[in-house]
């Protein structure tokens, strides 16, 4: 039941300790990104290692097939909607983004894979600077979270196998 | 347990999220806005303020469920931690919250004497409520951060969200509901 301790957790605690002032707390860890350019392109980036890792589990443990299949999916959905907003926003269009990663089949790795999405999503908000752009993102924020939420419940699931 | 109820839990309208916002006594402005009856908020203090109030009182409630089933005993020993760790979540969402409404020099809101939970007599009944509390949660947050103007608080209702989802998931998984 118990998790690691990482850097949402940390930022958490920071935030809700009365003593942190607060402009301080919720910046402590946290990316800070200059451009709604910089938040896609870490976004893509990061997006690419989770499909790579997904693919290679799914392959390996045929259980996982459906879970990701489902991912995938949503992955593909969320790409196109980042292409319609990079359109609308001026943005140039994106490169295929090159992965290098070791250990695919690590379900602890592929959780910090999936942590660090997440992250990237929730810091890149303010740097977005458009209110739809906001309300887009936070939407696939939300379908990625769930995304990590299964990933814990899985990495529980192997625990309690032992 | 029948399929109708399910479905409804499944997807939850906006009505349906409204009528716990207002139960939870959030403004009419924010509750327009989480219904879909009104587009967008002035912008300016106000509407932060407006949001950070709406953000508090629906974490006010979401306590107030997870103190009732702890309290009363109604989660399952196997639940009981997720329960601890949730109601720990909103408790720190609900402090920062009230710290960034405390900067900007507003009032933000006590919790209300009583919430309307119904019987729950079981623990099936007693998730069913939180997950009902925790999908209104989600989903009010949604509806409003593209409205929240400054950056430290944007910052937290978006780690806030990710702390709502997770909840979610977890209680839609223990009813037996589709995660993916």
């Amino acid at each position: 039941m118990t998790r690691p301790l990482n850097r949402r957790t940390v930022l958490r605690k920071l935030v809700a300790a009365p003593c942190v002032p607060l402009a301080l707390a919720t910046h402590v860890g946290a990316t800070d990104y200059a451009s709604a350019a910089e938040v896609f392109a870490a976004v893509d980036r990061l997006e690419a290692e989770v499909a790579l890792r997904l693919r290679a589990l799914a392959e390996a443990t045929p259980g996982a097939k459906a879970f990701a299949t489902s991912v995938l999916a949503d992955h593909e959905r969320q790409g196109r909607a980042r292409e319609r907003l990079r359109r609308r926003l001026g943005l140039a269009f994106s490169e295929t983004a090159r992965v290098e990663a070791g250990d695919l089949t690590s379900l602890e790795a592929l959780r910090s894979a999936q942590e660090a999405l997440v992250h990237a999503h929730a810091e890149g908000l303010p740097a977005l600077g458009a209110a739809f752009a906001v309300d887009v993102m936070a939407g696939h924020l939300v379908e990625l979270s769930r995304h990590l939420a299964v990933v814990d419940l899985w990495l529980e699931a192997e625990a309690d196998r032992g | 347990m029948a399929d109708r109820p399910r479905e409804r839990l499944a997807v939850p309208r906006r009505d349906f999220v409204a009528r716990i916002a207002r139960a939870a006594a959030v403004a009419p402005a924010v509750v327009g806005l989480i219904e879909g009856s009104v587009e967008a908020l002035p912008k300016g203090q106000d509407t932060d303020l407006a949001v950070l109030f709406a953000a508090i009182a629906l974490e006010h409630q979401a306590i107030a469920v997870y103190d009732q089933g702890l309290k009363r005993d109604l989660f399952p020993p196997g639940l009981k931690g997720y329960a601890t760790e949730f109601r720990g979540d909103h408790l720190g969402h609900r402090d920062t919250q009230v710290a960034i409404a405390e900067e900007r020099g507003g009032r933000p809101p006590a919790p209300l004497g009583r919430y309307e939970m119904g019987a729950l007599r079981t623990a099936d009944e007693l998730i069913r409520h939180a997950l009902l509390i925790e999908v209104a949660a989600e989903r009010a947050y949604q509806a409003v951060v593209s409205q929240i103007r400054t950056k430290d608080y944007l910052l937290s209702a978006a780690f806030i969200l990710v702390d709502e989802v997770r909840h979610m998931t977890v209680w839609r998984r223990v009813l037996g509901l589709k995660i993916y």
